[in-house]
């Protein structure tokens, strides 16, 4: 039994736990969907991004196997995600998500609104690195925006405390005197995805019994009978009022938490302190430190007392709301304290935690000192060594010596000689005239149709690739062959914007680039604002002389499918508006890049990691997004479809998109890529695997040119079709759909496909439809 | 139960576990680590390195074992392991592959080759060197490469219970994939009776070579600011050879009518074309190779090629070398792999 457990289990009263449970070993995530099955919320809406979406992804696995009846709603975005459950939160029921970084950010406006209207649920927050640049491992930045939200915010530094402050966090928020939102933050990838020894209640009726029925809410959306207006227009004085009910509210949950948690503690035995202190009782020097790094950081505190110094840490379990006494009783005799934060509040001088410290000893008037330390920014990982120096920090301020009282911890300035001799620096930029003059685009002057030269594949091999290899996609990644066959169609100076997902993430791994042509990255719902925002840029300043460019540069944002339901918005707002620009989506049907989870794009009945298939799931229960239709509506001057299996075809359209998006406006394309790792098929099929999506008239080829739709290939009329079953059975995602028992959601899925085509044929037949 | 003993660590025994997405290491370290929890009543840690979800790319996975009353705190990487397992030889290319790895530890690799041979390509004469075809096992019963290492390491690591990591193995494919089952315990028990080890040759200490690395170039100072790479497709200098899972396309040129579908349909950019006159003055691009520094070995080409120019054969570093045509000049070729700490030019 660890030392964790022990210490737990004797912090006060010593109990023998009441109920039964079992030891394995888990990871975070994974005791996170645990407890959240053995709650049984009754909803959870999500949506993907690292290192939280596994929690959906086991609650989906064990949702598929009947453990749970969680309804779980994909939700297009984590603003979307936020609205589902807030909405769901006010039927009175219980409601859970998990997210992290980007998604926490994204859902931030959303998150005051369910505190200040009192509607409790429990959100996960999986603590990594926020943007720009993007990275995707672990340190409190985006915890530290959710300081100021209203919610309580409870801490769970290993993947035991993850499951215990699960069920301890629902009771706290559906108390009484709390009813709010609840925050559990634990370390991404330290915590989420490391597996440790842990003991859960073999019986959920345990959990069930410590939970209680769901207490009656004083307002609910869901009793006509009782009708109530919830979220009124409130200015002053109103809201002033209704801030400070709410900030009783946050005070009263430290107060509930130290009762749960003793009620938590005799039917586990395991005590959870508002602090964990290690080693405190005669510290001198003290490290005041989060989750997992309080854990590592023990190791030091021990090597040092072996030694005679007298050092402890300081570790709190709740931080919201701040534990001040506590902390001022746990420091009132230490000498210094340093506060180590794994994030920053820029031009602070020390971040949030910091603050808050120093003012709580400020009231106790002890002559303690503080140093401030930022450490382990973007998943930087933190040693037992890293501990022992912020610690000899402390000793050295105590022997006298100059200590900055804020610094960076664990920073380093380069080597300009290394960097010579080590970093490669790439290829020469292509010219304008090593891009051209390969494909040609002719506007007909009487009837003001585009007609397109292109030459064979053989001459096009002359034309330099935009991307260089080198990039770390998949073995048989389609997204690569279907971006460059596009981008043979692409004359002259381009500049791209990528939207975050596997082509982003596979070609700009820092400090390496495959780009060969000016690059830019924005966060994935925003990619065609930003893109927009550059046209705007280079058209201005065009305007005003400041740049002298010959000719047009070809403006190209890449996204995936993924980028396309949450960017949904912002791309028909650029659509709308009708910016000289094209957007490129390349379709895996699905979230690739985390771990393929369902996107609106993937079809219906396919399975994904949150799609799955088992006694009690099918695979994906709605159809696919026709995010070209949708695109068309907007009534831009071009949209297409393509793939890698039609070379010619992609050839030709790219060269028309081009003429669009520099003479009228915005274009839309989408490419059907293979991803063989998350289709499960094989590596070399990829092509062929695609051609078949095609040839089954699921992915048709077609063109939408100022409204008039054109099929560019068509399947029936070449005597090429084949059943959709020929295309399924190529993939393991889809092999399930081709078993007997499986043959009325088959049927429904050819009968979708069939319905689309036939609607297709008759747009094709009909200029006006 | 065994007791863990090793005297140069002070409490665990550690473990690392370098390969490639797809090659299932994740799944073995899951496997291993847990069969020592539950199964060996040892306390244990298991946290693999995450980039994002790429097959393909380098992977390390890290096991810490400490005696059941021992608290395992930290949550940091293993970089000081009592046992390296390398899953794919081109791993070894790179340094960081056994960085770390202590003195009188073993290193085992899956690889053909023999310990005699393995000990003079790392040049590290304290620690054992066990070798396991482990590949040609796992070919030889239709199974992933992970169930062969887990046997080895059961071979070479004698904390490690021969039976609980193979209950671990039979609980995972017995829920999963109960097909796979009996292959897999034949993969596990093959890989234990066929690796072979040798013993460390002096105690000699390791002392690594500090080279000039990508990790110390940038900081503070040298990074452009706001994080940008003032380069065009500097990815060029990478080596994406260890994504490869055993297989590579052969190139006849002979037959080849340089239609141009191979490099149409190949994700990485590996073919090589020339332009040249035709002999009638006219100007045609001829495919001339394929640079194998960046295929990964999909084998997309094989398949989309109309002729039997592109083959599928079983990669062979001999052939590799000699018909390797480099696309961008000798100068760009540097070892290097994306998710190395330290990268090292040569």
């Amino acid at each position: 039994m660890s030392m964790n457990v022990i210490e737990r289990q004797t912090s006060q009263n010593p109990v023998e736990p009441e109920k039964k449970q079992i030891e394995e070993f888990h990871s975070g995530n994974e005791m996170a969907a645990r407890a959240a099955a053995q709650i049984n919320y009754h909803l959870m809406g999500y949506f993907p991004i690292t290192p939280s979406t596994e929690v959906a992804e086991y609650l989906d696995e064990m949702r598929v196997r009947g453990e749970h009846n969680i309804t779980m709603i994909p939700a297009d975005g984590e603003h979307g995600a936020a609205g589902i459950n807030y909405g769901a939160s006010t039927a009175g029921g219980r409601v859970f998500n998990a997210t992290s970084s980007q998604g926490f950010l994204y859902m931030l406006e959303n998150l005051p609104v369910q505190s200040g209207t009192r509607f409790p649920m429990v959100l996960d927050l999986v603590t990594r690195a926020v943007s720009g640049p993007l990275d995707i491992r672990g340190d409190h930045s985006d915890l530290y925006y959710g300081l100021n939200i209203g919610w309580p915010i409870l801490l769970a530094r290993d993947p035991q405390a993850v499951y215990d402050m699960n069920l301890i966090a629902l009771r706290v928020a559906e108390h009484s005197d709390v009813r709010l939102p609840v925050i559990v933050a634990y370390d991404g990838f330290f915590t989420s995805h490391a597996k440790r020894r842990v003991k859960f209640f073999e019986d959920k009726a345990v959990v069930q019994d410590f939970i209680g029925p769901v207490p009656t809410p004083p307002v609910t959306s869901l009793d006509p009978r009782h009708p109530v207006t919830i979220g009124p227009y409130m200015n002053d004085p109103d809201q002033m009022n209704n801030k400070y009910q709410q900030s009783l509210a946050m005070y009263k949950a430290g107060d509930v938490f130290v009762q749960i948690a003793k009620e938590y503690e005799r039917i586990s035995g395991r005590a959870y302190e508002i602090l964990d202190l290690y080693r405190m009782e005669d510290a001198d020097v003290a490290l005041f430190i989060l989750n997992s790094a309080a854990d590592t950081a023990r190791d030091a505190v021990d090597e040092l007392r072996a030694m005679g110094i007298k050092a402890g840490i300081v570790s709190p379990n709740i931080i919201r709301p701040f534990p001040k006494e506590a902390i001022q009783e746990a420091l009132a005799k230490v000498k210094v304290v340093l506060v180590g934060e794994r994030a920053d509040s820029y031009g602070g001088h020390g971040a949030n935690l910091t603050h808050e410290v120093k003012a709580a000893l400020q009231e106790i008037h002890t002559p303690i000192h503080v140093l401030s330390r930022v450490y382990g920014l973007g998943g930087k990982e933190f040693y037992p060594d890293d501990a022992r120096s912020l610690f000899d920090l402390c000793t050295a301020w105590l022997d006298g010596e100059q200590v900055a009282d804020f610094d960076y911890f664990g920073v380093h300035p380069g080597d300009e000689e290394a960097a010579t001799i080590a970093l490669h620096h790439g290829l020469p930029p292509l010219s304008r005239e090593e891009m051209s003059g390969y494909v040609s685009v002719a506007q007909n002057e009487e009837t003001g149709e585009l007609s397109v030269k292109a030459p064979n594949l053989r001459a096009l091999t002359k034309k330099p690739r935009r991307l260089a290899p080198g990039h770390g996609a998949c073995p048989g990644c389609g997204i690569f062959p279907g971006i460059e066959t596009f981008l043979k169609g692409i004359e002259g100076d381009v500049v791209v914007l990528y939207q975050t997902g596997c082509a982003m993430v596979t070609t700009t791994g820092y400090p390496y680039t495959s780009h060969r042509v000016t690059y830019l990255h924005n966060l994935f719902q925003n990619g065609a604002a930003t893109l927009s925002g550059l046209v705007e840029m280079f058209w201005e300043k065009k305007r005003r002389g400041e740049i002298e460019v010959g000719e047009d540069i070809t403006f190209i944002m890449v996204t995936g499918d993924g980028g396309m339901d949450i960017g949904m918005g912002p791309a028909i707002g650029a659509a709308l508006r009708n910016h000289k620009m094209i957007i490129l989506e390349y379709d895996n049907e699905g979230y690739m890049n985390t771990g393929a989870q369902l996107s609106y794009s993937t079809p219906l009945g396919h399975m994904t990691s949150t799609s799955g298939v088992g006694p009690q799931g099918n695979g994906k229960t709605f159809p696919h997004k026709d995010t070209a239709q949708i695109m068309a509506a907007t009534n831009i001057p071009y949209v297409f479809t393509g793939t890698e299996a039609f070379p010619q075809d992609l050839i030709r359209k790219a060269a028309k998109a081009q003429w669009y998006a520099n003479h009228e406006g915005l274009v839309y394309g989408k490419i059907l890529i293979a991803c063989p790792l998350n289709w499960k098929s094989k590596d070399e099929l990829g092509n062929v695997i695609v051609g078949a999506a095609v040839k089954s008239c699921f992915f048709p080829l077609y063109e939408v040119e100022h409204g008039k739709t054109t099929i560019t290939y068509n399947p029936e009329q070449k005597d090429e079709r084949i059943p959709a079953s020929d295309w399924l059975k190529t993939m393991g995602k889809t092999r399930h759909l081709l078993k007997p028992e499986n043959a009325g959601l088959l049927h429904d899925f050819e009968v979708e496909i069939e319905r689309r085509w036939r609607r297709l044929i008759a747009k094709h037949e009909h200029p006006e439809l | 139960m065994k007791q863990i003993e090793t005297e140069h660590s002070h409490r665990f025994l550690e473990i690392r576990m370098e390969s490639i997405g797809g090659l299932g290491a994740n799944l073995a370290g899951k496997i291993l680590s847990e069969s020592g929890v539950i199964r060996q009543g040892l306390n244990g840690w298991y946290a693999a390195s995450y980039g994002s979800e790429k097959k393909g790319s380098p992977v390390k996975a890290f096991v810490r074992f400490a005696p059941h009353e021992i608290e395992i705190r930290g949550t940091y990487p293993v970089d000081e392991p009592d046992v390296v397992a390398v899953f794919h030889e081109a791993l070894l290319h790179n340094p960081s592959t056994i960085a770390g790895l202590r003195t009188g530890g073993t290193l085992l690799v899956n690889t053909k080759r023999s310990p005699a041979e393995l000990r003079g390509q790392v040049g590290r004469n304290d620690i054992t060197v066990a070798c396991v075809d482990a590949l040609g096992i796992s070919v030889r019963e239709g199974t992933r490469i992970n169930a062969a290492m887990l046997g080895a390491m059961c071979h070479v690591v004698p904390l490690l219970d021969v039976d609980a990591v193979r209950n671990g193995i039979a609980e995972t494919f017995t829920t999963k994939y109960q097909h796979l089952l009996d292959a897999n315990l034949r993969t596990f028990d093959g890989a234990r009776e066929e690796v072979t080890e040798e013993a460390p040759l002096d105690e000699t200490p390791y002392v690594p070579s500090n080279g000039a690395t990508v990790g110390r170039a940038l900081g503070y100072e040298t990074m452009f600011v706001g994080g940008s790479i003032p380069y065009a497709g500097n990815s060029i200098a990478k080596d994406l050879s260890a994504s490869r899972q055993g297989f590579v396309p052969t190139f006849n040129v002979d037959t080849c009518i340089h239609c141009a579908a191979c490099d149409q349909v190949c994700p990485d950019a590996c073919f090589v074309w020339e332009t040249r006159d035709n002999g009638r003055g006219r100007e045609f691009q001829f495919l001339v190779g394929i640079d194998y520094q960046y295929c990964k070995g999909c084998q997309k080409c094989v398949e989309a090629c109309p002729t039997d120019a592109l083959q599928t054969a079983p990669e062979d570093e001999a052939y590799v070398l000699a018909n390797r045509v480099q696309k961008f000049g000798p100068a760009n070729f540097a070892v290097v792999n994306s998710s190395a700490k330290e990268v090292t030019s040569r």
